[in-house]
């Protein structure tokens, strides 16, 4: 008997991993994951970790949100180049750059329609590879209701505890005054924003993340660690509800591992120790107007 | 008009290196607030990628991060060493020879933010009295022994240590080492009035002693600067990463042999990185790898075109003894400018004399 319960668990144990290798090629309907992870139920779309440790592909799993396709948005390059769509397969999204010189940030889109609602998941990927600003991809209407970056953190940059962030809130690619934009975090803060007259909210990044907390960044052990946050949005139209999420990451305020005082030590220590070059006076030379001439 | 805005190269040179300096540390507000939208990721000047504020980054950052992240980890995997690996590596090379290309080490002597900051506070040191120490026997040593350190900090802190930390031989944490003790990077941060660089990674020994040696490199130069023309630009891996390709820019400096120039030490006393070659030598070696082009030799060169600054064929500036004459009214070639006279102007009429 036990022996029969051990091979029933063994197989129930396997068989999503034999069944994942089977059909990772497979599209997949993500209806197997329709819910948000713990700490929200907000649409969301999750990197998976890499294996090759690739810098220009990426795996995007879709939570919350039951879609077979994500919609990646290059900042340049030819016009069939800029709007690529992936397909969903259980591994989650392969997505990469698609090309050279497309630019380094990427806007990536999971969109589920019925009769009752619209999800949006979003985020922004960064591969490394030159070419314009994202500044075209951010202005331009990619669906409904949206939310848009103002701007996005530069290259070694990165959202920040303590620090403020603007986001454009659009709706058919219009500004949109007076909506409410929430914030929630991995390590349990929500918040909740307005936007003013020009359809911007200013998002405070919350000072929450535990000492541990977050994940390594990109290359382990190098960059900072990452805490996830989603920011949505909703509204109803057209006998409709609309919702829309953008997540990414942020990081701990670096002041937790730094030290300024033992910085101003050092720099101290260093202006002391070149102190002696001050203290002997050269006699000036005699340059005259007429030396050598 | 021009010329009395202009008066010397020298005067041509401040106004460059300070538009240089706003633009490499606050330029974002000129060029855009992304990366692509800046002038370049490959510039020959040190402008820090840690300024939030600046319009461009130097060649260093992105040759350690592709030595580390491709080149390191790419033979690691056992991948084939294809284009795909070294392609990248080959466009920041061949962007950043685009810049050179035009104005070659004259990144040093004219853009540089680090290089411009220590200049200024030489100035002030002269203005205050404060006597000039040389590289030379009798003061600080021959200058010949500050040569290699730059080399060593290139081929150490720029190549090896992050083709190590790729490979994962060397912690990750030694992956942009030269970016972790680079003065610049403090230096151009806080002007932006951000302290972060200033303060110590307290996450692992390592970067708490990369981020020492980078407070402890600024505070020195800072205060070193004050007495010797400068410090910092004699072992920058920057300095030694222009120097490999100075020959292939069409921007150099050119000397002829003259009569005088054995008696004649002017353009080794006017030159703030005291290369006693450009007096002793004539023609290729003239040129030395420490050069930064800022073009003080030829203005303090007395004789009509022995040292000249050209472009291809195109003289720039040419030494001319008058030239000589004017400059070293205002200021000797050590940098020591000249009290100002004030005259009263003989043809006003003093209002006590009425």
């Amino acid at each position: 008997m036990n022996r029969r319960i051990a091979i029933f668990a063994l197989a129930a144990l396997a068989g999503p991993v034999l069944a994942q290798h089977d059909h990772s090629s497979q599209q997949m309907q993500a209806s197997s994951m329709p819910f948000g992870e713990e700490w929200t139920h907000q649409p969301l779309l999750l990197p998976r970790p890499m294996r090759n440790g690739s810098r220009n592909a990426a795996v995007l799993r879709p939570r919350g949100l039951d879609v077979s396709e994500v919609v990646v948005y290059a900042s340049g390059g030819p016009s069939e180049k800029r709007q690529v769509a992936y397909p969903v397969t259980l591994e989650g999204a392969a997505i990469a750059t698609a090309g050279p010189m497309v630019g380094n940030y990427h806007w990536v889109v999971a969109r589920q329609e019925d009769e009752n609602e619209v999800r949006v998941a979003s985020t922004v990927w960064y591969f490394s590879n030159p070419g314009p600003a994202p500044t075209e991809m951010l202005l331009m209407p990619k669906h409904e209701l949206e939310i848009v970056p103002q701007p996005l953190p530069r290259e070694h940059g990165s959202y920040r505890e303590s620090e403020k962030w603007s986001f454009l809130i659009r709706w058919q690619g219009q500004p949109l005054a007076n909506q409410a934009l929430t914030l929630e975090t991995d390590s349990g803060t929500r918040t909740r924003t307005t936007t003013g007259a020009d359809g911007i909210a200013t998002v405070l990044f919350p000072r929450d993340i535990a000492p541990t907390g977050g994940d390594a960044g990109e290359h382990a052990g190098h960059g900072p660690r990452r805490v996830k946050f989603v920011l949505s949005t909703e509204r109803n139209a057209e006998g409709k509800r609309y919702l829309t999420a953008f997540n990414t990451t942020y990081s701990p305020d670096p002041d937790r591992e730094r030290s300024l005082g033992w910085g101003a030590a050092f720099g101290l220590i260093g202006m002391v120790a070149a102190l002696p070059l001050l203290r002997r006076r050269t006699a000036t030379a005699d340059f005259s107007e007429n030396k050598n001439a | 008009m021009l010329k009395a805005l202009f008066p010397t190269l020298a005067r041509v040179r401040f106004v460059v290196q300070l538009l240089m300096l706003l633009l490499l540390v606050y330029g974002s507000a000129i060029v855009g607030h992304y990366a692509a939208e800046k002038i370049s990721g490959e510039l020959p000047a040190l402008s820090c990628a840690y300024d939030q504020q600046n319009a461009g980054y130097c060649i260093l950052i992105p040759t350690q991060h592709q030595i580390h992240h491709r080149i390191g980890q790419g033979i690691v995997m056992a991948q084939k060493v294809t284009f795909g690996v070294f392609v990248p590596l080959i466009m920041t090379v061949l962007t950043f020879f685009a810049f050179f290309f035009v104005l070659g080490k004259m990144f040093c002597g004219w853009v540089c933010p680090l290089g411009t900051l220590q200049e200024w506070i030489g100035k002030i040191g002269r203005r205050f009295g404060i006597g000039l120490r040389r590289f030379e026997k009798g003061d600080l040593g021959d200058v010949k022994r500050v040569r290699p350190v730059k080399w060593v900090l290139l081929l150490g802190l720029v190549f090896l240590l992050p083709l190590l930390a790729g490979l994962g031989v060397a912690p990750h944490s030694l992956g942009n080492p030269y970016c972790d003790i680079c003065p610049s990077r403090i230096a151009t941060t806080l002007l932006t009035g951000n302290t972060e660089q200033l303060a110590v990674s307290t996450d692992d020994n390592i970067s708490f002693t990369l981020n020492a040696i980078a407070d402890l490199l600024i505070g020195f130069t800072l205060v070193g600067a004050l007495a010797v023309r400068q410090p910092f630009c004699r072992i920058c891996p920057l300095l030694s990463f222009n120097a490999l390709f100075q020959r292939l820019s069409p921007m150099r400096l050119v000397k002829t042999k003259h009569a005088a120039c054995d008696k004649c030490s002017i353009c080794t006393e006017s030159c703030p990185m005291d290369i006693k070659e450009i007096s002793e030598q004539s023609g290729r070696k003239a040129y030395h790898e420490d050069c930064t082009l800022c073009g003080r030799c030829a203005e303090y060169c007395p004789q009509d075109g022995v040292i000249t600054l050209k472009w291809g064929p195109f003289k720039l500036f040419s030494s001319s003894r008058e030239y000589y004459k004017n400059k070293v009214k205002r200021e000797l070639p050590d940098g020591t400018v000249k009290p100002v006279k004030i005259v009263k102007n003989a043809a006003t009429p003093n209002p006590a004399d009425a």
